[in-house]
């Protein structure tokens, strides 16, 4: 009873047009950063302009080597600015992930054997593009390596075919694609036939709107507690608070339930924002991802095949892990709001939680953490929010021991956090508490007046 | 007449300060007493001890047979507590905030109403209640504050500072608002003031503090005997002076 009569009471106070502006603010900045993500996204897109093809030409007849010839003959084409060049690799059987890890490569494209002849026969003939894909994170892998080299072969086998015969309509269809492509995908020691572009198509959204997601929890979830209880203590209402016949756990326990309720909703609206713009910068790759799905497997199947489908104990895994950011952000902004003692200084408490869900939020969304140098590494780990963003990545990748040590690694943060928020608010620490800076200001000021008022 | 409180040899030691050194009073069932002392003198830090929110260092208060040390909880029932220069949660109409604090004192729907139409008569806000207490003046929100600190009918109300920062008439009306409870319910007030003069009007008895000790108690007319003065704030001269030269 009083302790829903508190809960109805935080509930009310957190809903406030400050907080629906802050929302809108965070959106705001939530759509720039989309943009400029998109335009990265766009920018390594674009960036290809040198190319290594990894070739296994498993035909040898001399129409092969006229196109491998003339794929080189690009970097002499003064209207080209691509340059070229070609590692050769002998390679056998469809073991496509052997294949890569023998040569020590992460892409290659196969020239079957009969590809010559299906050219002479006017069949349209068939090579085959083998990518590997080691994380989920978003721009490294955008760019496969193989597709730049697809498009110049295509390009080459158009203008012998056109050298050799006379163009004609009836070979129109055919100089506009004069070959098949077989993507194949590797991931550890699975493969699976379809292109990365499509795996990453699927996974990139994935990958957007999580870190969103626990971004705006983290946030929204802290600023309301640490704001509710700096507020309160300016106001001193939390004195009024403490003295009436509640238990403080029933307070505190109120205020955290309803930052978590609020927080919650903000982040259902959140996602329900976002998805809209990212439907619209994933458009481009899901077009192409369906058009590569036709005639070849489903993604479904696909994901299955590499083992990245995530089960429902990855997701129970995942839920959990969210629920103890949460109890992470919770206890830790009792702490801070406990130090806060001049309404200026509010916003200036946020700033450690602040950085500390804005650097892992970027980092996950612009590099694999993993294949950081390890000081770096090290640092971006201790953070505890880090392993919330990596969670889904980590688990859909197999790395299950880096994400059981980041739920560990998140519990522990959590018991710390709350031993030393408890000793606050249990004890009479949260009106003595202050950071040092601001109790050396604070006392020489009063004692300043009371020495004033003695000497009257 | 049995004491409500008595408050027993209560220090508190900050990191550096020794804000209360052996501090010991007692207060009477229907009795008002003030603690008077300029700023810094160690009367919030008193307060705040009897009214559990800070740990003595050493020494105890028993508030209606409950010592702040062993069973704050217990006290608490028996307690109001207005902080000094006390805000109200702004977005909450008056009305509101009184339901809100009354649903912490008590959990039947009763008691709670009976509460709050209390604390309705008390405060003489009238319609304003329904208004949001941003909109409040200060003398206003004192009020409210007042009426709630009342209005569950404590065993003792502990006010800081309750006039502090307030214009003649608001203060003379807070004053007599405290008077009124303390004659008409039998209710005991602790109350803290660095205002010596305007104490004397409503205090049945005063105790002096300055520099964390409690130096004398009793009422104003005894002190101002005892120190040939014509006010407490000539009394409080004297009382400071003479504790140099010992
Ligand atoms: N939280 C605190 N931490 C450290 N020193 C404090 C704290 N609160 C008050 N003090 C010091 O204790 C002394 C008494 O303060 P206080 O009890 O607030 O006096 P008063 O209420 O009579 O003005 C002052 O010297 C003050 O600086
Ligand atoms: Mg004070």
């Amino acid at each position: 009873m009083k302790f829903i009569n508190l809960l109805k009471k935080e509930l009310s106070e957190l809903i406030n047009i400050q907080m629906i502006l802050s929302l809108v603010l965070t959106m705001g900045i939530f759509m720039i950063l989309g943009n400029v993500m998109k335009s990265s996204i766009d920018e390594a897109i674009d960036s290809t302009k040198n190319v290594t093809i990894n070739i296994s030409d498993r035909d040898q007849t001399d129409f092969t080597k006229a196109i491998e010839q003339a794929l080189l003959d690009i970097n002499d084409d003064p209207d080209e600015n691509t340059s070229v060049k070609l590692k050769y690799f002998d390679t056998t059987g469809d073991d496509y992930a052997k294949i890569l890890e023998d040569n020590d490569i992460n892409n290659i494209v196969i020239i079957p054997e009969g590809f010559t002849k299906k050219v002479e026969a006017d069949e349209r003939p068939n090579i085959i593009s083998v990518n590997r894909m080691e994380s989920a994170a978003t721009l490294s892998n955008i760019s496969d390596g193989n597709s730049s080299a697809i498009s110049l072969i295509r390009d080459c086998i158009s203008s012998s075919i056109a050298s050799e015969y006379n163009i004609s309509e009836e070979k129109y269809d055919l100089l506009e694609y004069p070959v098949d492509v077989t993507d194949n995908t590797v991931i550890d020691d699975k493969s699976a036939e379809i292109s990365s572009g499509s795996i990453m198509a699927k996974i990139s959204i994935q990958n957007m709107i999580l870190p969103i997601i626990v971004f705006v929890l983290i946030i929204f979830t802290s600023q309301m507690l640490m704001n509710a209880i700096a507020n309160e203590k300016i106001d001193k209402t939390l004195e009024t608070l403490l003295s009436a016949p509640v238990s403080r756990l029933a307070i505190i326990g109120s205020k955290m339930l309803a930052a978590a309720i609020i927080a919650l909703i903000n982040a259902a609206v959140f996602m329900f924002g976002f998805s809209f713009f990212v439907s619209d910068s994933t458009t481009e790759v899901t077009e192409t991802a369906k058009t590569a799905v036709e005639g070849s497997i489903s993604m479904d199947e696909a994901f299955r095949q590499l083992g990245i489908s995530l089960s429902t104990g990855d997701y129970i895994l995942v839920g959990l892990q969210l629920f103890f950011t949460i109890l992470i952000c919770l206890s830790a902004s009792l702490i801070l709001g406990a130090l806060v003692d001049d309404p200026k200084k509010t916003q200036n408490m946020l700033m450690p939680i602040m950085m500390l869900a804005i650097v892992p939020y970027m980092i996950s969304m612009l590099a694999d953490i993993n294949t950081l140098p390890t000081p770096v590494k090290l640092v971006v780990y201790a953070i505890p929010f880090t392993h919330t963003f990596t969670s889904i990545p980590n688990l859909m990748f197999g790395h299950t021991t880096l994400f059981i040590f980041g739920l560990i690694y998140q519990i522990l943060f959590f018991i710390v956090c709350i031993f030393f928020a408890l000793r606050i608010f249990m004890t009479d620490r949260i009106f003595t508490i202050s950071l040092n800076f601001g109790q050396k200001n604070k006392y020489k000021k009063k004692k300043k007046g009371a020495a004033a008022s003695d000497e009257e | 007449m049995g004491n409500v409180l008595e408050v027993k040899e209560l220090s508190k030691q900050y990191t550096k300060v020794l804000a209360a050194d052996k501090v010991s009073f007692e207060i009477g069932e229907g009795e008002i007493f003030a603690l008077i002392g300029p700023n810094g003198a160690g009367k919030t830090t008193t307060i705040r001890m009897i009214s559990t929110l800070l740990t003595p260092t050493s020494g105890d208060a028993v508030i209606a047979g409950h010592s702040v040390v062993n069973e704050p909880e217990k006290v608490r029932e028996s307690i109001t507590y207005l902080p000094d220069e006390a805000g109200a949660y702004k977005n909450m109409t008056g009305i509101k905030y009184l339901r809100f604090m009354a649903g912490l004192f008590f959990s039947d729907i009763d008691d709670i109403n009976n509460s709050v139409e209390r604390a309705k008569n008390i405060c003489g806000l009238g319609d304003r209640l329904e208004d949001k207490i941003g909109s409040y003046s200060r003398g206003m929100i004192r009020k409210l504050l007042l009426s709630r600190a009342v209005m569950t009918k404590p065993k003792l109300a502990i006010l800081d500072e309750p006039t502090s920062g307030l214009d003649v008439l608001n203060a003379i009306e807070i004053r007599k608002m405290i008077k009124k409870m303390a004659v008409e319910e039998g209710m005991s007030f602790l109350l803290s003031s660095h205002n010596m003069l305007e104490i004397e009007f409503v205090s049945d008895r005063v105790g002096i503090i300055s520099k964390g000790h409690l130096m004398v108690t009793g009422t104003s007319a005894e002190l101002k005997e005892r120190y040939q003065a014509a006010n407490l704030e000539e009394v409080f001269e004297r009382v400071v002076k003479e504790n140099e030269i010992h």
